[in-house]
């Protein structure tokens, strides 16, 4: 895929943003400090381990956190086509309810409970539909042809309760619902965990071949690094709620800086492997509310050393010709264990 | 990659109602419909068998009540006594129980409820002189009860941890754990008689005494007036429940995905709390509410007693001290059909509410 990443068509900015759960125990500090370019037709995969803060992450950017979360500080910066600028995060109740799904909407984690039981599939159509001044012949046509695009039997499923479809269909009737208003960015987390092997083949064709029609970027959530990698062009890697490293698909996974992304890799013997837990690599994540000091990997990295214990490191790029960076201190050491 | 995988189970086709008459009648015996009304049925006759036996269980009958009467106030020998009271009802104590139980169902079948055997009355007048109010008490008592908890259990629900829900929920578990015959005395002990901030003999009875009946805003206006206080009890007592019930289903529901999916789709909040939570949240309540219905028909006896309020437990409670057998069993009758055409209401509206239900139905899942 031919994306340009330059700063003029970047759509969606992330600057620093923290995010956290109040719980018992105390604050959990689900995402620190992530910061991140989304450009126009651009789909950056977010992957790691279950835990490490994807769900809160992209859900706290359009602010959809469960009651108990809050994002703490940053900015969230969305350009609409207009190239007018706007914080996410200082919207108005009214004007963020304005802005999701027509500017940004998303495809959640479990699709079998994400439709309404007791409505059929036209009326929540109609419902997003009014809310945002899309009148019903046109959102009709649009929803029929978008599930046309997802091969769907378009009006079996317009008039469809949703327990009257199987969980492949519930999924694309999903993404073709995601697509209604005309984002300019989508959100997906997990897409295609719940599903069979096979669906998740046919969902997978079909959200390429509706970004390539359609041109929208995403942001896809993914346990499975096979799918990552097909459908990706910028991974970035996640580890107790911080991006640890980033960059364009062939370059992290296959010259991966920092260990944790290498015993992701590791974790997947082959990339074309399936989805399986990625649950291989010795211990376990560690404690976010009171997360270790240095490099909160150097608890499970085997190139740990001194100083990552006590300091933790910032980004550097990865090489000068690539927009690939990385938080470790020993990207030689990971890279030439490749 | 099947397109709608069920399409027979949502479109029957035609062609499989052909002539068999065999496969018709299996399909009208698997019907979900025909089940429930079996089963309706079929409990009536069982309530009708059981309290028929247990009404005449009880100690004493007519004759020997009305006899103890008679040869007290009137000085009467006991066999004097028991010769006069023996013409007075259309009872014989001697008939054998079960004799009398297969008249009774031969009758009933026909329609006939028999007659009342104190005061000789059809038994069908005398119901359909005391059921009005009942249904008219109990009904607006339980719709009154079910819009309102269920419009507060949602807002509290939706608003948790606020004022309104703190101080809703307080009320609600007090009202919930008091019965509703200590909420109709302390309505007449405190509000009536201590404070006397309504007037208390005035509002007992079903209307002002004298008042002529019809379609005229005076008596309408007397109808409410007098029903005030029976429906304010049962709004009292039920309300509670009403209100805890749809909070936690509501909490439960707020939880689900369907409902973050629908706020991200930047739907106005008046639709989600309508056709995304309040529906799916009202789904567990409807079967309460056909229990309640029972309840409420049945166990109005106390209360009705309590505001010498003309409905069916008022003149349960005179029929049972009379030991008038038939009108008894007329009540329990009417009390049991009104449990059942609930139940059946019930799983009728769940079917409309809940398309999960009303497609299992048709294939009997
Ligand atoms: N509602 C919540 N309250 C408290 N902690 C939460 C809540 N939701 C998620 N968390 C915690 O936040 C962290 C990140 O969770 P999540 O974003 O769901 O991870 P992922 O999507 O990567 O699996 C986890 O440690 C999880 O336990
Ligand atoms: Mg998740």
């Amino acid at each position: 895929m031919d994306i340009q990443k330059t700063p003029e068509n970047v759509v969606l900015s992330l600057r620093n943003v923290s995010m956290s759960y109040q719980a018992r125990r105390g604050r959990v500090r689900a995402v620190s400090n992530v910061s991140f370019d989304l450009h126009a037709g651009e789909t950056l995969a977010l992957i790691g381990e279950s835990g490490c803060g994807k769900s809160t992450l992209i859900l706290g950017l359009i602010r959809q956190l469960s009651k108990t979360g809050v994002v703490d500080a940053g900015e969230v910066v969305y350009r609409y086509r207009d190239g007018r600028d706007t914080d996410i995060l200082k919207l108005s109740d009214r004007q963020l309810r304005e802005f999701l799904w027509r500017e940004c909407s998303m495809v959640f984690q479990g699709a079998l409970n994400s439709l309404n039981p007791v409505l059929r599939v036209s009326s929540m159509v109609y419902d997003t539909a009014q809310a945002h001044g899309m009148d019903t012949k046109e959102a009709r046509d649009r929803a029929l042809s978008l599930f046309e695009k997802v091969r769907l039997d378009p009006l079996r499923v317009f008039n469809a309760y949703p327990h009257e479809m199987s969980g492949g269909m519930r999924q694309r009737t999903l993404l073709a619902l995601a697509l209604l208003l005309r984002p300019q960015v989508v959100l997906m987390d997990e897409p295609t965990t719940a599903v069979d092997i096979l669906t998740q083949r046919s969902i997978i064709e079909v959200l390429k071949q509706l970004r390539q029609e359609l041109n929208f970027s995403v942001i896809f959530i993914s346990h499975d690094l096979a799918v990552a990698a097909e459908i990706a062009d910028t991974i970035a890697t996640m580890y107790a709620g911080e991006i640890i490293e980033m960059g364009p698909v062939e370059e992290v996974f296959y010259r991966s800086r920092h260990a944790y992304t290498l015993g992701l890799l590791e974790a997947a013997p082959r990339l074309s492997a399936g989805s399986q837990e990625l649950n291989s690599i010795p211990g376990s994540p560690p404690d976010l509310i009171q997360p270790p000091p240095g490099c909160k990997f150097h608890l499970r990295c085997r190139f740990a050393s001194e100083e990552c214990k006590t300091i933790q490191p910032t980004y550097t790029p990865a090489t000068t010709i690539s927009d690939h960076i990385v938080a470790c201190h020993h990207t030689d050491e990971v890279l030439a264990a490749r | 990659m099947s397109a709608l995988s069920t399409p027979s189970k949502i479109l029957d086709s035609p062609e499989h109602d052909t002539p068999d008459i065999m496969k018709r009648l299996q399909r009208i015996w698997r019907s979900y419909i025909f089940r429930v009304v079996m089963q309706g049925i079929l409990t009536i006759l069982a309530v009708i068998t059981f309290t028929f036996f247990l009404i005449r269980l009880m100690p004493g009958n007519p004759v020997e009540i009305k006899m103890t009467q008679l040869m007290l106030s009137q000085n009467l020998t006991m066999d004097e006594a028991r010769a006069m009271a023996s013409t007075m009802f259309n009872y014989d104590p001697n008939e054998p129980v079960f004799q009398q139980y297969l008249n009774y169902m031969a009758k009933l079948l026909q329609g006939d409820l028999g007659r009342s055997i104190v005061s000789e009355t059809p038994i069908t007048t005398l119901i359909a002189g005391y059921l009005p109010w009942t249904l008219f008490s109990v009904g607006m008592g339980l719709l009154i009860s079910f819009v309102l908890g269920v419009t507060l259990g949602i807002l509290t629900a939706y608003w948790r941890g606020g004022i309104l829900d703190n101080v809703v929920t307080a009320i609600a578990s007090v009202l919930y754990g008091i019965p509703d015959y200590v909420i109709a005395l302390l309505l007449i002990m405190i509000g009536g008689v201590q404070l006397k901030l309504f007037p208390l003999a005035e509002m007992l009875g079903g209307s002002t005494p004298g008042i002529e009946a019809g379609f005229r805003l005076d008596y309408i206006l007397d109808l409410l007036f007098h029903a005030i206080l029976p429906v304010s009890t049962y709004v009292m007592a039920t309300v509670g429940g009403w209100i805890l019930t749809m909070k936690s289903s509501t909490l439960a529901t707020l939880g689900e995905d369907y409902i973050t999916v629908a706020r991200a789709r930047g739907l106005p909040e008046s639709r989600l709390l309508t056709a995304y939570v309040g529906r799916n949240a009202m789904l567990p309540l409807i079967t309460r509410l056909a229990i309640s219905v029972g309840i409420a028909v049945s166990g109005s006896v106390i209360i009705e007693f309590l505001f010498s309020y003309p409905g069916l437990g008022l003149n349960l409670s005179r029929a049972i001290g009379q030991r008038d057998y038939t009108v008894m069993q007329g009540i329990f009758l009417v009390t049991t059909i009104a449990v059942v055409t609930s139940n059946i209401f019930a799983d009728l509206m769940l079917g409309w509410l809940d398309p999960r239900i009303r497609l299992g139905k048709e294939e009997g899942e």
